[in-house]
């Protein structure tokens, strides 16, 4: 029984709870035929927002005000500029993903200058820097739609195993950034100036340091992820990125992961990632008018939230 | 004769050459285009055929001034408050692709006490004061149904693929559609996703939806969606449908690569993003005096078989296939119209 009590109190297990039954009950619909396909399905497309998802909890975990709203942007300009240098080349593929990281880099550090340096408060800092980076990838190619090299190609839209590749990259990740923050000072650090900063600052913990790296690691991950999605879809194209701001927050949310920062699980965010997919899915295999299709999309988030949102405060 | 003497002289010669409706007392005239989103293949391939017409036109003296603003937001409040800075900075007409048909009719009309010429085309404006530039969304719509029913006789599933929910476009060519097939019911739609006129939005939803759908025999889109749903269908090792196309470069590509391949057959249609050229001639001879009717309807471009090449090879890389126009055409059209 402790052991089910636990688990009920994980923040994150609603979001798993919501995304099984949601696929539960999609599969229904074809008597279990479309498990298989429905399920790759799923694990591809959750890959995507589970990376720029982990960048954004990051982001937020750092305390109130604190969110990047430049992420769908750098995916844009990371995977165009990285297939235009490419250009179908297999060689070329190494360079390619280190201009997309360097990409990230350069805009995680100039949206930190804009909030350090100038004192913009992130979310107009980052939504400016998200106009001028987009500005960039329209003025790089005009919506010039370059295919990736074969072997990428190749690589973002198989399976090992019957996994998907892109899922397995996000579950390295994954793991990677829940080891940084349970098991390293680093997490650690990031959850004590989320919870308060002051104290966190009298603490001794090198705070703008540690936001400073973290902004830097939500767009290296936002332009991870707009390299691999160039791959998987076939080219980059200048909208390609729209649809992961709000997802981006939304599957941070949904996890578990406190808005208010300071407490934030890597778990939640592939619940919620799988979930957001799969509710669109079951919704449209039902073939459920887009009005009632995007009204039950909002009911059952709210859902989620409240039942994730409904944990004593204090049982942390 | 004096180096004047000659310059005013060659002039002469020069207006005397041109077509007397290019002479229009128009050359002093200020044409803005209104633009509320920029960030796709279609809108980038409409402003670079204003900016390349236009400016030809500038250049030529037909106008003065032929000046492209576009939003950052997509907003309709944004746009009205671009609308009302262009009727400040004095422009003679403002060439309008609209974010809503009516959140901006307020700043339409504004414009039109003002004086000023506005003519909406692609998303057009309900206000009556205003010229409005129209494709028939639903024969688009039933086109597509119609050609599929000379290609699979024998009918069969159809997916369909809308555009963005809740904009007007969507649900025209939707009604076209489903009208089509009503009038050839060997064809059912089993499906229904939207994919926001973006392959990667349409290539995420159509993965969502086919693990649970039989075979399909065919594809009905809006455009800018082909591309992505060929991807998920490849993706999913199904058999290949007919996919309609929307006339986008990679979508044009694609079906060339796989008509070599494997003979595969389909057509494209979608409307010509130059028709942002038409809607500046049109406004250009209304500022001539030409008295021209509020509605008038632009054919859309249909790609076939036959003249996929020759279509492909015209198309920018990156771009959609299009039709520039030119101040000839625009007159055929408003002559049409009458």
């Amino acid at each position: 029984m402790r052991m089910v009590d636990r688990i009920s109190r994980a923040p994150w297990i609603w979001s798993w709870f919501a995304a099984f039954l949601v696929w539960f009950a999609t599969i229904m619909v074809t008597g279990g035929a479309s498990t298989l396909g429905l399920s790759q399905a799923a694990l591809t497309f959750a890959a995507f927002s589970i990376i720029v998802g982990i960048g954004q909890m990051f982001v937020i975990t750092l305390g109130p005000g604190n969110i990047d709203l430049s992420v769908p942007a750098t995916m844009t300009l990371a995977g165009t500029v990285a297939l235009k240098l490419m250009d179908v080349d297999n060689a070329m593929i190494l360079p390619g993903l280190i201009t997309a990281i360097l990409i990230g880099i350069a805009v995680g550090i100039t949206n930190y200058a804009l909030i350090k340096a100038l004192r913009i408060p992130p979310i107009i800092a980052t939504l400016s820097m998200s106009f001028i980076v987009q500005s960039a990838a329209i003025w790089t190619n005009r919506g010039l739609r370059i295919k990736p090299p074969s072997f990428l190609a190749d690589f973002t839209t198989s399976t090992t195993l019957g996994v998907p590749n892109v899922s397995l990259v996000a579950l390295v990740i994954s793991v990677i950034a829940w080891f940084l923050l349970e098991k390293t000072i680093y997490g650690r650090w990031i959850s004590a100036i989320g919870q308060s900063t002051p104290a966190a600052r009298m603490a001794g913990i090198p705070v703008d340091g540690i936001r400073f790296i973290t902004y830097v690691f939500c767009a290296v991950l936002a332009s991870l992820a707009g390299y691999l999605l160039a791959c998987f879809s076939g080219g980059a194209a200048l909208n390609m990125g729209t649809e992961y701001l709000l997802m981006s927050i939304a599957v941070v949310v949904l996890g578990g992961t406190a808005v208010a920062g300071g407490d934030s699980n890597v778990p939640g965010i592939w619940g919620a990632s799988l979930f957001m997919f799969l509710v669109v899915s079951m919704l449209n295999t039902y073939g459920l008018g887009a009005g009632f299709r995007l009204i039950m999309t909002g009911l059952i988030i709210i859902s989620v939230i409240m039942l994730a949102g409904g944990r004593q405060p204090g049982a942390r | 004769m004096t180096f004047r003497g000659m310059l005013l002289a060659s002039v002469a010669v020069a207006c005397a050459a041109m077509p007397v409706s290019a002479l229009a007392d128009t050359s002093d005239k200020k044409i803005a285009l209104s633009n509320n989103y920029a960030g796709n293949s279609w809108r980038q391939a409409m402003l670079t055929s204003w900016d390349k017409v236009t400016g030809e036109a500038v250049k030529a003296g037909v106008v003065a001034a032929a000046d492209a603003f576009t939003t950052a937001e997509n907003q309709a409040t944004e746009q009205a408050a671009q609308i009302q800075n262009m009727i400040l900075q004095g422009y003679d007409a403002i060439v309008l692709n609209a974010a809503s048909p009516t959140a901006l009719n307020g700043a339409v009309k504004e414009a039109c006490d003002a004086g000023i010429i506005v003519v909406s085309f692609d998303g057009v404006v309900s206000e009556p004061c205003a010229w409005r530039i129209a494709v028939d969304f639903k024969e688009m719509g039933r086109s597509q149904v119609e050609y599929l029913s000379k290609k699979l006789p024998e009918g069969g599933n159809l997916l369909e693929i809308r555009g963005l929910a809740g904009v007007f476009v969507d649900d025209e060519i939707s009604a076209g559609i489903h009208e089509g097939v009503k009038q050839f019911p060997q064809f059912k739609i089993v499906g229904s996703v939207h994919g926001d006129w973006a392959q990667d939005v349409a290539q995420k939803a159509v993965a969502g939806i086919l693990p649970s759908l039989p075979e399909i025999a065919g594809v009905v889109t809006q455009g800018g969606d082909g591309y992505g749903a060929a991807q998920a269908i490849a993706a999913a090792k199904r058999p290949m449908p007919v996919i309609v196309m929307g006339n986008r470069e990679d979508e044009l590509k694609w079906w060339k690569e796989q008509k070599d391949a494997k003979n595969y057959e389909t057509m494209s249609v979608s409307i010509a993003p130059g028709v942002s050229t038409l809607a500046f001639w049109v406004a250009q001879q209304i500022l001539d005096g030409k008295e021209v009717k509020k509605d008038l309807v632009v054919p859309f471009l249909r790609i076939d078989q036959d003249n996929l090449e020759q279509n492909l090879a015209k198309t920018q890389a990156g771009g959609v296939a299009n039709v520039e126009y030119t101040q000839a055409d625009a007159i055929k059209v408003i002559e049409g119209a009458k």
